[in-house]
């Protein structure tokens, strides 16, 4: 909070006024911020300079103010954010992460798991009654079912390397084209206001739901603050990322460590060495 | 030429084909509807203008057995509805629903070990699935296998004598089942 100091006092001899004013202002102005003379941010190097697609460029925004404030132009590698989305790959992905942790509990029992149903009801011939064995058959009520649910049933399965990893390319790339990729030189908020953030949301158009990624882990503190009581803000670190939280959030914001990590580690998998030994198909109890 | 049409006319008698030529005076008028290459068919009646002028009935002769309107059940001695639990929606910006698939690509995006040049895999995240679980893809006659190979070394048969007993005679049946009942699998079968 920046203290503005009153230079020439309205009147002289009432200092009460002078204090009462010098106050108010204290207390209503936010405060502004001194910058540089823009574009403070001139140009980035891409890592494994692309030959055959030019490089996207992108405007880097401010979240000091409410108001977007441009603080420069980078360039952003195609590879990783202009590639040709793949549809079927993102149905895939987002398929593979609903499914692969899921585990149906869902049980029956089988005719020799219910309850009862050892001895047999009546004889086998006099009563002109059909035959039967047990009274826990699946043919009688309440018994046994046989090829019902078994518990527990795991639906996991692990998707290639590849896939996901063009998974990720694609949708960032769908993210940008479709203008819902935004960078941010840092996530320092002002305040710890949440109506602060909602406002500035709100006024650059973002969409109902944004997601905030940064490099580290730990956020600033006001924006955690801030975004805690919305459930459709919220913060992630570049490790976390994935196809599944791009799309329920309609707007990504990436900070520049994150830009810069997030191409750092898509363009090693897509230039390594031992590709084939890191895109094994993965195997029970090796990891 | 009319010994040819009236051949036409009376060889092809099919009550279908000549209904539309009743009343019709001419012969000739006859046999331009029977065989003409400059006469075609028109289409007038379409399914969807049947559609927009409401919804087209179906199973003709179905009389529906379940009320469709009126008052909802009630009890008789007091006039009160029965109780219905009210709609809640539910909240898709809950923390884990807001966050869910998070860390899923963490073999990808997350910092590699410096030495062994290794990353986390999202089975080392699997918390809430039982530990001899995590990571496994089978039929319940190997995922059996695994439950009672982890589970015995955890004294499971002096604690749980009885689903000890369960899951070992499952296996058990499985093993008949599938080794006598069934065939081997196409890639087996040399």
């Amino acid at each position: 909070m920046v203290c503005y100091l009153l230079t020439k006092p309205t009147n002289p001899l009432n200092k009460k006024q002078n204090k009462k004013i010098f106050w108010l202002l204290v207390e209503e102005q936010l405060p502004t911020t001194i910058r540089p003379p823009l574009p403070i941010i001139h140009s980035r190097k891409l890592a494994f300079p692309p030959k055959f697609k030019a490089p996207r460029q992108v405007w880097v925004s401010n979240m000091d103010t409410v108001e977007e404030e441009k603080l420069g132009l980078i360039d952003l590698h195609p590879e990783v954010f202009a590639e040709r989305p793949r549809v079927d790959i993102i149905h895939e992905n987002v398929r593979w992460q609903q499914l692969y942790r899921h585990v149906s509990y869902a049980n029956t029992k089988m005719r020799y798991e219910v309850r009862g149903g050892g001895k047999k009801p009546r004889q086998q011939k006099g009563s002109g009654r059909s035959r039967h064995g047990s009274i826990r058959s699946p043919i009688w009520r309440g018994g046994g079912i046989v090829h019902g649910p078994r518990s527990p049933t795991p639906y996991f399965y692990m998707l290639g390397f590849n896939t996901r990893l063009n998974g990720l390319r694609s949708t960032l790339s769908a993210k940008l084209a479709q203008d819902d990729l935004h960078i941010v030189d840092s996530l320092d908020i002002p305040t710890d206001d949440p109506s602060y953030l909602e406002k500035l949301v709100e006024e650059r158009g973002w969409g109902p739901a944004v997601l905030f990624v940064d490099d580290n882990d730990i956020m600033p503190l006001n924006i955690t603050a801030a975004s805690d009581s919305y459930g459709h803000y919220n913060l992630m670190p570049v490790y976390g990322l994935n196809v599944y939280s791009m799309l329920k959030h309609h707007t990504l914001v990436l900070t520049l460590a994150a830009v810069e990590r997030l191409e750092e580690r898509l363009l090693f998998h897509l230039n390594r060495n031992d590709a084939a030994s890191a895109g094994q198909k993965y195997r029970l109890d090796s990891v | 030429m009319t010994s040819l049409l009236g051949s036409m006319i009376s060889t092809l008698g099919m009550a279908l084909r000549y209904r539309p030529l009743i009343g019709v005076s001419s012969q000739v008028s006859k046999a331009n509807a029977l065989f003409n290459p400059e006469l075609t068919t028109v289409r007038f009646r379409y399914h969807a203008d049947k559609v927009a002028k409401g919804p087209v009935p179906r199973r003709h002769g179905y009389e529906e057995k379940l009320f469709q309107s009126g008052l909802l059940p009630r009890k008789v001695s007091v006039d009160k509805a029965l109780p219905m639990p009210t709609y809640k929606p539910k909240n898709s910006w809950n923390e884990k629903r807001a966050l869910f698939g998070q860390n899923d690509y963490i073999d990808i995006l997350g910092p590699s070990n410096e030495i062994s040049q290794k990353t986390l895999h999202p089975t080392q995240l699997l918390y809430h699935v039982p530990p001899w679980l995590r990571g496994v893809q089978g039929n319940e006659y190997q995922v059996l296998l695994r439950r009672r190979k982890f589970v015995q070394k955890k004294g499971y048969a002096l604690g749980h004598p009885t689903k000890w007993a369960t899951l070992n005679t499952r296996i058990k049946k499985l093993y008949t089942y599938l080794n006598h009942k069934t065939k081997s699998p196409f890639w087996k079968h040399s």
